[in-house]
């Protein structure tokens, strides 16, 4: 799996890296990055909760 | 569905939620009024608050959000329900907004730029770093009472730990600490006599915004010539759309940083103290695993607390809420001390359980763009406290009850008692 961000949309709230830690980082230029690009299947409701809790909708998960 | 009525015909609701003795009141009282309008009428319009300031002739009423379902959807349309308005019931004087509210009132995109600058501070990985500082600050703060056995714990440990912990991150020196922390009270306290102590409430939230802005200024020069590892530094330094920001920008977002931070936190450690001492089996299930248990009880203690009590957005446009009209302009009030106790959310809320999992509570916001940015700050601090506290003066306790603040947004605790066995009579080598 991958984590798509639309960078229109990201905030930088940061709600993700609350979520998933070793996944997402606001870096220290406030943008975010994601830091594994393959992400392993049993990760999956991790990735799911940051997408839902996104505030706004800038995440989204690729197969 | 009701049709749509111009705000000057809506009549009002019955319950009261405007008058300052609903807002002098415990949040028990206030929790028995939210009770029946979240079963009964979850959306309503009410009557604007009186409080003998900020009155505005043209102020028709607000609406009441107090569902936690209702509160999370207005807290996720933006776009709908503007912040740039104001975040208080009262339609404060254009001047203290701008100087004083910073980005929590603004709205996209420039809300957007201004956040980002910020956000990298305050995300878990940076407040992890920061950790043994917010320890080493906790520690302090209960080394210097330890000894005492009878404290006011609201000045004397609720205000320091937000204070010092802010102040750090922002880059306050010593000497001006104590008066930004006062001042910040002003905030919300302008309702208070005791705070105002015969002052005009107008004048002396001009003059708390004054005397805040004064630091800032000084630091702004200060962090021009020599650049620290601070917050200030990088307002200073940051540049949004090609163009730093005016010394105005930065003075309210500092302003705001001070307010948010200092106001909120320590309303939750006051809280949080008095909630263990009246659920002595909670506090017993914590002390019986510290260390995995804190987070969970943390989550609880803030849930408890609510700080924040609440928000408001404004209409953009017309638009629709749970079935009813809302039209342009209305002020739409979301109540966070009722939503977290909506019990289509929360087993019995109105029991502190620390072991409470998942705690879907929204004392950090319902999850918009507008989410606690102190959040991750906040935890660590109640958590480090409360460790600090909970091993070094096991016995600790409130004494009778605290006189509460009379404010409608944050739910202030003036001051509170505690008591102790000094820590040096107990046995403990220091």
């Amino acid at each position: 799996m991958k984590i798509v961000v639309d960078r229109s949309k990201c905030s930088s709230i940061g709600l993700c890296e609350a979520t998933a830690p070793d996944i997402f980082e606001i870096g220290a230029n406030g943008s975010l990055t994601i830091l594994i690009e393959d992400i392993s299947d049993d990760r999956r409701v991790d990735l799911e909760q940051a997408c839902e809790n996104c505030p706004t909708q800038a995440l989204s998960i690729e197969d | 569905m009701t049709t749509a009525l111009t705000r000057a015909a809506r009549p009002y609701d019955q319950a009261d939620l405007s008058s300052l003795e609903f807002w002098s009141g415990t949040a028990r009282d206030r929790e028995k009024v939210f009770a029946d309008l979240r079963t009964n009428r979850p959306i309503s319009w009410h009557r604007p608050v009186t409080n003998g300031m900020f009155e505005d002739p043209n102020d028709q009423g607000f609406w009441a959000v107090v569902r936690h379902a209702d509160l999370v959807e207005v807290t996720r349309r933006p776009g709908d329900f503007l912040s740039g308005k104001g975040i208080t019931f009262e339609s404060l004087p254009l001047e203290v907004l701008d100087a004083a509210q910073g980005f929590i009132a603004m709205d996209p995109p420039r809300h957007t730029k201004i956040r980002r600058l910020l956000a990298s501070a305050f995300t878990p990985k940076q407040l992890a770093r920061i950790d043994e500082h917010v320890v080493a600050n906790a520690r302090q703060i209960v080394d210097d009472i330890a000894d005492k056995g009878e404290v006011d714990f609201v000045t004397e440990v609720a205000a320091l730990v937000p204070m010092h912990n802010i102040c750090d991150m922002v880059g306050i020196p010593a000497e001006h600490r104590r008066t930004i922390a006062y001042e910040s009270q002003f905030a919300d306290g302008w309702r208070d006599p005791r705070l105002l102590q015969g002052a005009d409430p107008l004048a002396r939230v001009f003059q708390t915004v004054a005397t805040i802005h004064g630091v800032a200024h000084e630091l702004i020069a200060a962090r021009r010539v020599k650049p620290e590892d601070d917050l200030m530094t990088a307002l200073v330094q940051a540049e949004v759309d090609g163009e730093r920001l005016t010394d105005d920008d930065i003075s309210s977002f500092f302003t705001l940083l001070i307010i948010a931070g200092n106001d909120t936190t320590r309303q939750s450690i006051a809280h949080g103290m008095k909630a263990l001492t009246d659920f002595p089996d909670q506090r017993a299930w914590l002390l019986e695993d510290l260390d995995k248990r804190m987070p969970l009880a943390v989550e609880e203690i803030i849930r408890w607390a609510t700080p924040i009590m609440t928000f408001r957005r404004t209409a953009a446009h017309d638009t629709e809420l749970g079935g009813h009209q809302i039209t342009e302009g209305d002020k739409v009030i979301m109540f966070y001390s009722s939503a977290n106790m909506d019990t289509e959310v929360f087993d019995h809320p109105e029991r502190l359980d620390l072991s409470r999992s998942p705690n879907k509570h929204v004392a950090f916001g319902g999850g918009g763009i507008h989410h606690c940015l102190g959040a991750q700050l906040a935890r660590r601090q109640i958590n480090a406290t409360f460790r600090e506290l909970l091993t070094r003066l096991p016995d600790i306790h409130t004494v009778g009850e605290p006189e509460l603040g009379n404010g409608n947004f944050f739910h202030t605790v003036m001051s509170m008692t505690a008591e102790f066995t000094p820590e040096n009579r107990s046995g403990r080598a220091r």
